[in-house]
């Protein structure tokens, strides 16, 4: 009963927060609606019993990465600004005008379909009976996981995290006089 | 009941305002936004296959990873989006014309 409260929440949370990501017109509430929306997976990933991988949603995401967000439109921040640049679809404002929205909306209805398709065939295959509402931590055995199944993957990807931060230093560097 | 058709449809759903938000979107952090909601639609896809069809820890390790891959990604982004604000003075997506200068 508790988990089904939870996956409701977790799921209004989720879904509306994400719509408003695409329809609001401010940039700094955008941001703020995507944090409402990564929460909302945490707390799916909750009632997945996915303990270890909700924590790290919330400590990577809302701590690091909708934080890095902020910054971004802080600092290019402004007026709305038009490109003068000629396109297809004449002059263009940042958040979008009803051309780009009815070309996005094209393709999500498309796409959609085209994934219910493949949903119907998805959903035949065989889901185990999961009848245990007492989930058991997963961080001990994660931990055996990354370091003995998946220990290439796990030093690779230090190496993957050095490269991005030194890039994005090297990138994001003042423009020398 | 909760079903894996039902995180299936959350998650499609998720990709679904992703693509729109970066279809319709001109601004360079509002089409980053919209990558990271691609990004965590399949981590979810991914989490709800582990629990309800193969009953072991494999989709948690690819959920980890593609939360790292994702905040790398952010980083080098909006590195390049400050970088492309320090040279434009804008973010506008149809400004980004050209590879040099």
């Amino acid at each position: 009963m508790f988990h089904q409260i939870l996956f409701l929440m977790s799921a209004a949370l989720t879904l509306i927060c994400a719509v408003a990501v695409l329809v609001t017109k401010n940039m700094m509430h955008s941001c703020i609606f995507l944090l409402g929306s990564l929460l909302g997976i945490a707390g799916l990933y909750a009632t997945l019993g996915a303990d270890f991988v909700a924590v790290s949603q919330i400590m990577v995401y809302v701590g690091g990465v909708v934080i890095l967000m902020l910054f971004a439109v802080m600092l290019t921040g402004g007026k709305d600004f038009v490109s003068k640049a000629q396109n297809l679809l004449g002059l263009a404002p940042s958040m979008g005008n009803k051309w780009t929205f009815s070309i996005a909306g094209l393709v999500a209805v498309v796409f959609g379909l085209t994934s219910f398709l493949l949903i119907n065939n998805v959903t035949k295959v065989v889901t185990i009976k999961t009848q245990n509402d007492e989930f058991v931590s997963t961080v001990n055995q994660l931990g055996h996981l990354l370091v003995k199944n998946h220990v290439l993957a796990f030093e690779i990807s230090s190496v993957l995290l050095l490269g991005a931060l030194v890039g994005a230093a090297i990138i994001a560097r003042p423009k020398r006089q | 009941m909760i079903t894996l058709t039902s995180y299936l449809f959350i998650s499609l759903v998720l990709f679904l305002v992703g693509v729109m938000v970066m279809l319709a979107r001109k601004n360079i952090v509002a089409i980053l936004l919209g990558i990271e909601l691609i990004l965590n639609a399949a981590a979810l896809n991914f989490v709800a296959y582990s629990r309800f069809v193969t009953n072991n820890l494999d989709g948690h390790i690819f959920a980890l990873f593609i939360i790292l891959v994702a905040a790398a990604e952010a980083a080098v982004g909006l590195a390049i989006v400050i970088r492309f604000f320090q040279i434009k003075e804008t973010i506008h997506i149809d400004e980004a014309t050209q590879l040099r200068n």
